[in-house]
Parts: C-alpha cells; structure tokens; sequence
C-alpha cells in the first residue's frame, strides 16, 4: 500500500498553519485545518478496512465457488457409504454360497467314503475266498449300486465346486468399488487440506492419528498396525502361557 | 457335549459350526450377540461356549463376564475367537476368566488344539 509518510513537507506547513490559526485566535480557520489534518488517518484506516474486506470476498468466494466441497458432502460421500454396503452384500452372498455347497458336499463325500471302505472290506473277503455265493451276490448287487451312487454324488460335488468357482466373482467388483472409495477418502483428504490453508491454520503434521483408548483395535492390518498388537496365535499363546494359563 | 457358537457374522457361525462338525460336535446352536446369548446359556444346559469379542448388543468380554458372575454358569468353559490382537485386550479376556483365545484369521487345527487343551483342563 502506498500510504503517504505523515511527516512531509506539506504536512509540516499545515501544522504550522494550524498553530498560526489558533494563535491568531481564527477558530474556523483552525476547525478546518485540524479537520483535515485528521483525515489523513482515516483515510489510511479506512484503506485497511477496504483491504481486510476485499480479503474476506475473495475467502468466502473460493468457499463457495468450490463446488466440488459441496459435492462430496451432498453426493460423493453417501455414494460412497453405499458403494461400501454393497461391498459388504456381496461379500457375504460369496461366504454364504461358498458355506451352502461346502455343507452340501461334505455328507456326500462322507457317505462315498463310508461306502467304499465298507464295501473294500467285503471285497477284501472275496478276494481272500471267505465269501459264500449269496453274500457274493450281494456284494455284486451293491458295487454296481454304488457305481450309480457315486456318479451320481461326483456330479453334485462338481456342481457344487462350481459354484464356489463362481461365487468368487465378487473379488473384480468389490475390488473395483474400494480402489474408487480410495480415490474418494484421497479427494476429501486434498480438499480439507486446502480448507485448513484457507482458515490459515498450520498443516498438520503428524501422520499419526490419536486413538481412542475405547475403541476396539479389530483385525490388524500386516503394514498399517503396530504398537501393542500380537500378530499372531503363537503370540497370543505365549503372553497367555506368560500369564500363567 | 451341547456347544453354544455367538458371532454376529453368519457366516463365522457357519464356519465354526462346520469346523466342529468335523471334529465330532454335531450339538451346536447359534446366537448373534451376548443379549441373545445370555438367556439361551442360562435356559439350556451347554458344556462349552464358543464366542466372539466384538459384536453389537452385548460384546464377548461382557457375555464372558457375565457368565463368570452366574453362579450356574461359571464353570461354563469359554473359548473366544476374535480378530481382537491387542494385548491389553488378550489380558483382559484372561483375567475375566477366559479358556481359551484364539486369533482370526485361524485354522481348523488351531481349533482342534485348543478345544482339547480345555477339556483335558477340565478332565
């Protein structure tokens, strides 16, 4: 700003005048100087004011001309709860498909290996002649009853191994949605950064985030967790084993 | 042997319930917190409680608590299986009376080892 320096040549002489006026005893004369006098201040003040002002347009203007704040409050931040939810809906139709043909194949694994041993034994006797005519038959009736049983039993585990295979589909999806979250969280990170520059605050620093004593750690993270965490069965049997247990 | 599973996760309770059919405890059933659990332990006779830490409603240390303060269920032998690592928290769970703790992610065989290490505890 190029404010004038108060003491100047002209200056100097209206004060002079001033102090010839009122000696002279010319009250208007002396009003009027003393008046102007004063107004070289105000107008330096007033000039601060205009400055201070023209500042905080400019503030509340970037404020609002960024829409993209905005945006990520009323749009980009919900979108991405939801994107998250759906995140956690299929990865949870991928558990639960994968436990439905687990759980359908086991017993029939069971019932295979049950069968075989079963019918191995008898044919162990046969082979070893301990096995009377009848009971040949028999075993000859209940192989080719269990050629049928397990042709049968493969296809269905095959099925069911096919829709494990299929239910691991989720990995491209829910990969695709986290990869855009984290472009988001990247986003709102840049933004209030610039927002605590625009308040004038000092950036932070610390990478560190304070945590609440209260909250539960949860699972830890290989890379991201450290401190006072085990990382690991062997270590949790051995601080119990420390503990006495 | 009657077994009590709690995780809120359907599919951890699935999991579970597979992994001790396999090891010939066919008598399961379920809960999906410590509220629900609480009186289905107080009204059924179980031999062993399986259960998670962190859950709405009421979380594993306090459901472990809880039993520890019922006089009928206090001998009730406890296994937690948690994806809580901190060691303040694996102290806690100790000095609440815990049996067992076991780790997520874990395996079958950890499982095994630590359901026999409690029943051989209990004789």
């Amino acid at each position: 700003m190029d404010e004038k320096k108060l003491i100047n040549d002209d200056n100097i002489a209206r004060v002079r005048d001033l102090l010839e006026s009122m000696e002279k005893g010319q009250e208007n004369e002396a009003r009027e100087i003393l008046d102007d006098l004063t107004s070289i201040r105000e107008a330096s003040l007033y000039q601060e004011v205009g400055k201070l002002t023209r500042e905080l347009h400019d503030a509340i203007g970037a404020f609002g001309m960024d829409d993209r704040i905005t945006n990520l409050a009323e749009h980009d931040i919900p979108d991405a709860r939801e994107r998250l939810q759906y995140v956690i809906t299929k990865t949870d139709d991928a558990a639960n498909k994968t436990l439905t043909a687990v759980e359908a194949s086991i017993p029939l694994c069971d019932e295979a290996e049950s069968q075989a041993s079963e019918l191995s034994e008898r044919w162990n006797k046969f082979t070893s002649k301990q096995l009377s005519a009848d009971e040949f038959r028999s075993l000859t009736k209940d192989v080719s009853s269990f050629f049928s049983t397990l042709t049968s039993s493969s296809q269905s585990v095959k099925a069911s191994l096919n829709e494990v295979l299929m239910a691991q589909d989720f990995q491209d999806l829910t990969g695709q949605i986290i990869k855009k979250v984290i472009t988001l969280v990247d986003d709102v990170e840049g933004n209030l950064v610039n927002l605590v520059k625009l308040a004038g605050l000092p950036e932070p620093q610390s990478k560190i985030p304070k945590k609440d004593e209260e909250y539960l750690a949860g699972p830890v993270v290989p890379g991201v967790d450290t401190g006072d965490v085990v990382s690991g069965q062997d270590e949790v049997d051995d601080l119990l084993s420390s503990l006495g247990f | 042997m009657k077994i009590l599973i709690v995780d809120d996760f359907s599919t951890m309770r699935r999991i579970i319930k597979n992994l001790l059919r396999d090891l010939g405890f066919t008598n399961t059933e379920e809960a999906d917190d410590g509220l629900t659990a609480l009186p289905m332990l107080q009204a059924g006779k179980y031999d062993l409680l399986v259960t998670d830490w962190n859950m709405p409603g009421m979380q594993g240390i306090d459901l472990l608590k809880n039993v520890r303060a019922d006089e009928s269920l206090a001998a009730l032998p406890v296994l937690m299986v948690t994806a809580e690592q901190k060691k303040e928290q694996i102290v806690e769970a100790a000095q609440a009376g815990v049996n067992g703790y076991i780790v997520k992610p874990f395996t079958a065989q950890t499982l095994q080892e630590k359901l026999e290490k409690i029943f051989e505890r209990i004789g």
